[in-house]
């Protein structure tokens, strides 16, 4: 049943994912000077508006309104940046301690993504609340 | 058949429907606008619903089978949902443009409430009718 909850449930789908999404950025951040960590990226993909059972059932709602979800969240394969630290128990033969490949500016952009995709998807539900309110107004 | 509700109230109505369907389809861009690979839709009934409306003012069809040609009315439209041929894809496959969704969305909720006024004020005189222009307004 296509109705502004269908709506307002797509749009909490993006705000869940795009919270989990900061969630493993301030991870991120948080670890940058973590030896041994790595960087931890959040896997967005799209997925169907289906409320019940009934709905997948009739499967009237078809497949043009999709919510999000974060189906994985997978480390970063790039190699780690090595500094030399010959005093440090976790160094290798060779001196060089193991520090997580983590770019503080990249953490940053994608923050400021998700920040920005959280609010867009605010803005969303208001206006289909806004909308859902108006049609009220028919029966006064 | 006499039908107590014109024309342009059969299509206000329509309208909010197919303008509610678009609000859920834009929402759907805006969450997806960090998913790899998805591809922004994009939904059209404008001309659609202008046709149907021109079908009753030029053509005049008298017939009480539905499945006749002619019989179709503007609560006949249906939206045409497809994938926005006017995207551009990024480097993820994603073809959301986010700045161009929120206008969407924007001009699609300033649309609806038009036809929310509209449909209020011919409900008002529909009822004004009724009660013989007096009643309990």
């Amino acid at each position: 049943m296509a109705d502004f909850f269908s709506s307002m449930r797509v749009s909490a789908t993006g705000l869940d994912a795009q919270m989990k999404r900061m969630n493993t950025v301030s991870s991120n951040i948080a670890n940058a000077e973590t030896p041994g960590y790595k960087r931890k990226d959040a896997e967005f993909t799209a997925t169907p508006d289906r409320e019940s059972f009934g709905d997948i059932l009739n499967n009237k709602m078809d497949e043009s309104v999709q919510g999000v979800v974060v189906s994985d969240v997978h480390e970063d394969e790039r190699p780690p940046k090595l500094v030399y630290k010959p005093d440090d128990p976790r160094a290798n033969a060779e001196g060089y301690v193991e520090m997580p490949n983590v770019n503080p500016v990249e953490e940053m952009a994608d923050m400021i993504s998700a920040q920005r995709s959280y609010e867009a998807n605010v803005t969303a539900i208001g206006a289909a609340t806004q909308m859902a309110n108006k049609a009220l107004e028919l029966g006064r | 058949m006499i039908k107590v509700f014109d024309p342009t109230i059969r299509a206000l109505n329509q309208d909010l429907s197919l303008r509610e369907q678009n609000q859920n389809v834009i929402a759907g861009n805006i969450a997806n606008a960090d998913t790899p690979g998805y591809k922004a839709k994009a939904v059209s009934f404008e001309h659609a619903m202008r046709e149907a409306l021109d079908m009753q003012d030029g053509v005049k069809l008298e017939t009480d089978d539905p499945e006749q040609f002619g019989s179709k009315g503007p609560e006949d439209v249906q939206a045409d949902v497809y994938d926005d041929p006017n995207g551009v894809e990024s480097l993820d496959g994603n073809t959301v443009d986010r700045a161009a969704e929120m206008a969407k969305m924007k001009e699609n909720q300033i649309l609806y409430n038009a036809s929310v006024e509209s449909l209020r004020k011919k409900l008002g005189m529909l009822e004004y009718g009724i009660t013989e222009g007096g009643g309990n307004k």
